[in-house]
């Protein structure tokens, strides 16, 4: 019999065995979870509130009002010069293609009018050569 | 482990529960920063034993000394559980840091040198508590529980 007061291994020992491990209750990781899962998304939620936080300073919210509106204005500016350029290279198409037209019926015509006089001219006789020319 | 130690340091089951569902949920946050398993385990010691000093602290939980434990009735064996018994409530009336340095030696079976790591204390403080408090729970089984033998 060894009295574990006067062995330092025995009081040791006795130590081990009562601060052996002990399991965690029965649900602990559930509870866990149930606690970890409103926090995942609390955090979620904060990070996208701290994005739309900047808009809360009056200054900043105002800022970004202007810049949308100069954007839109400009945008809008932009597409209706888009609209009109297009219009006019448009009819200036329509304008060549009329001019090309008649262009074409005027040569058409003149073509013609040679042609006419062409075959109403008589045909030029052949000329004698001189005697001297032929010394 | 986490609950464990909780458990042990301060000696009340919900309160435990409630400090290692804590340290669990600080684990989540801090998980991809830890490199590996033995990183894990040595990153929920650290915490565990922080925020049980912690907990003590702001709870103010009530702490009974050595003196104030009450005598048992007559000499009991060691592998009575009662005696297993008696030893947690004498440790659990270990001063904060000597209490947590016995828990980690004898439950988690570390040595002082990891003990001192964790704690962020030099290892010869660590092995002077360790000692002391042997000292200490010695000197109290023989006050107050005899002559207990195996």
């Amino acid at each position: 019999m060894t009295e574990i007061n006067k062995n330092p291994n025995l009081l040791e020992d006795a130590l081990r065995n009562a601060l052996r491990r002990e399991d965690a209750p029965e649900g602990f990781a559930l509870r866990v979870l149930a606690r970890a899962l409103p926090q995942a998304s609390a955090a979620q939620e904060a990070q996208r509130a701290s994005w739309l936080s900047i808009f809360s300073q009056p200054l900043l919210r105002w800022s970004a009002v202007a810049a949308v509106t100069i954007c839109l204005v400009i945008g809008g500016i932009y597409y209706r010069n888009l609209q009109r350029q297009r219009a006019e290279g448009e009819a200036a198409k329509q304008q060549l293609m009329l001019a090309l037209r008649i262009a074409g019926s005027k040569l058409q015509l003149a073509k013609e009018k040679v042609n006419e006089i062409n075959t109403s001219r008589p045909e030029p006789q052949p000329q004698n050569r001189s005697p001297r020319s032929r010394s | 482990m986490v609950f464990s130690i909780a458990h042990h340091f301060l000696t009340d089951a919900p309160s435990a529960e409630e400090l290692a569902q804590d340290v669990f949920l600080q684990l989540h946050a801090t998980l991809p920063t830890l490199k590996s398993e033995e990183h894990v385990k040595f990153w929920l010691r650290k915490v565990t034993a922080h925020r049980c000093i912690d907990y003590q602290r702001r709870r103010k939980l009530p702490q009974v000394s050595l003196d104030e434990a009450p005598e048992p009735m007559s000499p009991a064996q060691s592998s009575d559980p009662l005696v297993a018994r008696r030893l947690q409530q004498f440790v659990a009336s270990l001063p904060e840091k000597p209490r947590l340095i016995v828990i980690l030696r004898y439950q988690e079976d570390m040595l002082p040198e990891d003990i001192a790591t964790v704690l962020a204390m030099p290892v010869a403080t660590v092995k002077s508590y360790l000692q002391r408090s042997l000292a200490l729970l010695r000197e109290k089984v023989t006050r107050t529980m005899g002559e207990v033998t195996i």
